[in-house]
């Protein structure tokens, strides 16, 4: 080019434009040289790999039955993976409420104290009699004051939401257990366990379709509203989100009210599972719910997550439960796997992070 | 003084991120006792050429000497090692910790040496005695998250004087500093090449460089374009080695009608930050406020924008009285706040330039329950090409754009979530000169829609060069009103920074 000959002396105003259209060309041409398509590869990478993963599994299960058990692979079977869908339908559902509180950079550990409470409360409303709806709406409504309350102290107090829930999940484990004398709440009505057992439209369990219902919903209201927009904003930054003019406190405690309120569903699709309201349900769940937004891609931190992650999150570790099980691998082993699971996603997002953190500086 | 052998030389240094060259075989050369001014824009490559010095990236190629021997340096504590220093851009200080013990942190002096405990007296003995001999005022025991953000900065310089052997580096070692204080950096920076240090220097604040610089380098697109004794070029020759083009007007002309008042306050305190500020700001007029670092404009300016609770005292907007003082209700009331601090405060980092420019006002992209992402786009768009932030990619996060393009992205923000009152909190810190100039015009094309603007600096060529009127700002009080067109620097500094003893 005859004209960058020229561009160390002086008279570089006639030719900027070329200049600038130069460089566009070279950064055009640069997206399609090897190193950027490194780049593309590992965004892709990281942004399937759960779903590679979980796929990996479901052949790997297969295969290890047939090959080191010699049984007939019984995994892919429709009914072994409609009792997957049932036993991870609850942990989903939580899950969902978990992404939204997640990615707004909060968190709650006091979700299993509240399927147990609201379990508990929702049997002891549901004598024999009255018609069990009501008794899910109790579970839905006590669900929904737990996580309004969770929110309120959150905003309130300005303590971290680790600190207020980690109180919260002993004050409704507690509650759970006071009002029901430690027993289990028995006597419910046989429409009790319809919850649980029906199917949609006659072959899709209901507890599937609900979590079908559900993720579809929170996915729309995460990637096209305005309380989804302002979730990743304030997990991104809250103070930058507030000085936007964002009313931050109000959508806290919305999307801990929302956490709540699916799990007091949860607490319902437990009650009708075992048609008795256990004051125990949902120990320990927490963890789990955690567990398969961080597996699915969400950040402790904030600002990200998606719905679709978190599915696949929770899928892996329930194909992880269930294909142990085919495999007859002791379920202390399994607690090991999944544990290692956990930590080995957050590694492997922090790295990823980190490397795209120094190639952008 | 200067040895034959310089105490630096980068040779060839090259790397690409990505696929996208940074530095295309660089060569850098500082000699012991001197100071090189390192200038580009924002971009240029400045700082992966420093932090391929401090080993915090690795080159794709060319070499390192110190004092002519070749040094590779793989991780930070290498280069260290080999006697360079930093003084960072982005403070890295622990803020829990004490002055005493950040300024010796990882070298602390030891008292039972084998099982490491620390000689706390010791230690703040030593620090003491550094900081006053730099002439420092603060108290080592102090908690640094207790200072202001100069009294940080200054904590950062006597952290890499104590480790400097060969080579210290200052990135943007000023923007934060009294000129007082600055005063005091440049003593320091002198006895720095009496003990023959080399001192590389970064800004963007030519007026300073001028003060100590001995040779200059210009970067410009990972290339140095210019190398030679400092002030062989004029500045204008400078800026336009600089941004590739000739920058006739940095302070663009206005054609603002002034008009009614926009905003008042009155009677405005948050003792003991500020007492008793009042003032006004009318359409088509930019107010400018100035004051030393800490004289309380920061705390003015978020309190307007309602960032603070416990503030008494009234504020209008178009003549309404603003009776809940909060950020939310300044966005409605057409109220905005371009914060100082924009990492802290005003980006969503991870998240892309088109949700951070919508951020404030999402309610105008709903469409019933649904965000309209393709308005979205456009939105973005539409203020990309007018602010020219480059790249010119909503979707790209804004953690990936340089310093001048993420504030064009918060200006943006606030254009959008149509905003009639612009606070401004050093708009142009951290912002390369092709970039201020774009801010400035856009000041005035606000100010000649009818907007009010209030702009905090203490840039003061910028605040004589923009704003109409200057108030100034000491220790918490408005002491004075200037016309920017009948006043200068030395009278907006004798107001600004005048002793107590002086006053009657």
């Amino acid at each position: 080019m005859r004209l960058s000959k020229r561009a160390k002396s002086s008279e570089s105003l006639s030719m900027n434009p070329e200049l600038k259209i130069k460089n566009v060309q070279q950064s055009v041409l640069g997206d399609q040289q090897p190193a950027t398509g490194n780049r593309l590869m590992q965004d892709w990478i990281k942004r399937f790999l759960p779903f590679i993963s979980l796929i990996a599994l479901c052949a790997l299960i297969p295969l290890c039955e047939y090959f080191i058990l010699g049984n007939d692979p019984k995994f892919l079977t429709p009914g072994n993976l409609a009792a997957i869908a049932r036993q991870t339908a609850v942990i989903t559902i939580m899950a969902m409420g978990m992404t939204m509180v997640m990615v707004s950079g909060g968190i709650d550990l006091s979700v299993g104290s509240i399927v147990g409470l609201s379990g508990v409360l929702g049997a002891m409303s549901m004598a024999p009699g009255t018609p069990s709806l009501l008794g899910f709406t109790v579970c839905l409504a006590v669900g929904a004051a737990c996580g309004l309350g969770n929110g309120t102290a959150i905003t309130a107090l300005k303590i971290p939401a680790f600190i207020v829930t980690l109180g919260a999940m002993g004050i409704y484990r507690g509650l759970a257990l006071y009002v029901s004398d430690g027993n289990a709440i028995v006597g419910l009505p046989e429409s009790a366990g319809y919850l649980a057992e029906k199917n949609f439209l006659g072959f899709i369990p209901l507890p599937l379709f609900i979590v079908l219902t559900i993720a579809l919903v929170v996915h729309f209201v995460l990637s096209n509203t305005r309380l989804g927009r302002y979730c990743y904003a304030m997990g991104s930054n809250i103070e930058a989100a507030r000085y936007a003019g964002i009313r931050v406190s109000r959508y806290q405690i919305i999307y801990y009210t929302i956490l709540g309120a699916l799990s007091g569903l949860a607490g319902a699709i437990e009650t009708s599972r075992t048609v008795t309201g256990q004051p125990n349900a949902g120990e320990g769940y927490e963890l789990n719910v955690i567990a398969a937004v961080v597996i699915g891609g969400g950040s402790l931190s904030g600002g990200q997550g998606t719905v679709v992650g978190t599915i696949i999150g929770s899928l892996i570790m329930g194909v992880l439960a269930n294909g142990g099980n085919l495999l007859q691998i002791s379920p202390f082993i399994q607690k090991i796997v999944i544990g290692a699971v956990i930590v080995l996603a957050v590694t492997f997002d922090e790295f990823q992070r980190r490397r795209m953190e120094s190639a952008e500086s | 003084m200067k040895s034959p052998v310089p105490a630096l030389e980068m040779r060839n240094i090259m790397k690409s991120f990505a696929g996208n060259k940074v530095l295309a075989q660089v060569d850098l050369t500082a000699h012991a006792g001197e100071v090189l001014a390192l200038v580009g824009e924002n971009g240029a490559g400045k700082s992966t050429l420093m932090k391929i010095l401090s080993g915090v990236h690795q080159p794709d190629g060319g070499e390192i000497l110190i004092d002519g021997r070749p040094m590779e340096f793989v991780r930070p504590v290498d280069a260290l090692a080999a006697g360079i220093a930093m003084i960072y851009q982005e403070l890295s200080l622990a803020p829990h910790l004490t002055v005493a013990e950040n300024i010796f942190l990882g070298r602390e002096p030891l008292k039972i040496a084998p099982f490491g405990v620390i000689d706390r007296g010791e230690l703040n003995n030593r620090a003491r005695q550094l900081l006053m001999d730099y002439g420092f005022d603060i108290n080592p025991r102090t908690r640094l998250g207790r200072l202001s953000a100069a009294g940080r900065q200054l904590v950062e310089i006597t952290r890499a004087i104590v480790e400097a052997k060969r080579v210290i580096v200052m990135d943007e070692p000023t923007s934060s500093l009294t000129s007082q204080e600055v005063s005091e950096l440049f003593r320091l920076i002198r006895d720095l090449k009496a003990r023959g240090l080399a001192v590389i220097y970064i800004s963007h604040r030519l007026e300073e460089l001028d003060e100590i610089a001995d040779r200059l380098m210009i970067l410009r697109d990972g290339r140095a374009v210019y190398e030679g004794k400092w002030g062989e070029i004029s500045t204008d020759e400078m800026i336009r080695h600089m941004a590739g083009r000739e920058l006739k007007e940095i302070f663009p002309a206005r054609q603002a009608k002034i008009g009614g008042v926009k905003l008042r306050v009155t009677n405005l305190s948050r003792p003991p930050k500020f007492t008793d500020i009042g003032f006004e700001a009318r359409s088509g007029e930019v107010v400018g406020i100035a004051g030393l670092a800490g004289a309380g404009r920061t705390e003015v300016v978020e309190a307007i924008f309602g960032a603070h609770p416990a503030v008494t005292g009234e504020i209008e907007i178009d003549g309404r009285k603003i009776d809940s003082v909060q950020p939310n209700v300044s966005v409605k009331n057409g109220l905005s706040l371009l914060t100082e601090d924009r990492k802290r405060t005003g980006l969503c980092l991870n998240l892309p330039m088109s949700t951070n420019i919508t951020l404030a006002n999402v309610r105008a992209l709903l469409k019933g329950l649904m965000l309209q992402r393709k308005f979205e786009t456009k939105t973005a768009n539409d203020y990309i090409r007018k602010l020219s932030i480059k790249p010119p990619a909503p979707s790209k996060h804004v953690a990936r754009l340089s310093g001048g393009n993420q504030q064009k992205s918060l200006l943006a923000r606030w254009l959008f979530a149509n905003s009639q009152v612009f606070l401004l909190d050093e708009p142009t810190r951290g912002v390369d000169v092709a970039a201020r100039s774009e801010i400035y015009r856009e000041i005035n094309e606000l100010a000649e829609s009818g907007a009010a603007v209030v702009m905090v600096s203490s840039d003061l060529p910028e605040l004589l060069g923009m704003a109409d009127r200057i108030l100034v700002m000491r220790r918490g009080r408005l002491v004075t009103e200037l016309i920017a067109k009948q006043t200068t620097q030395e009278e907006i500094l004798k107001y600004a920074a005048v002793e107590e003893s002086q006053e009657l």
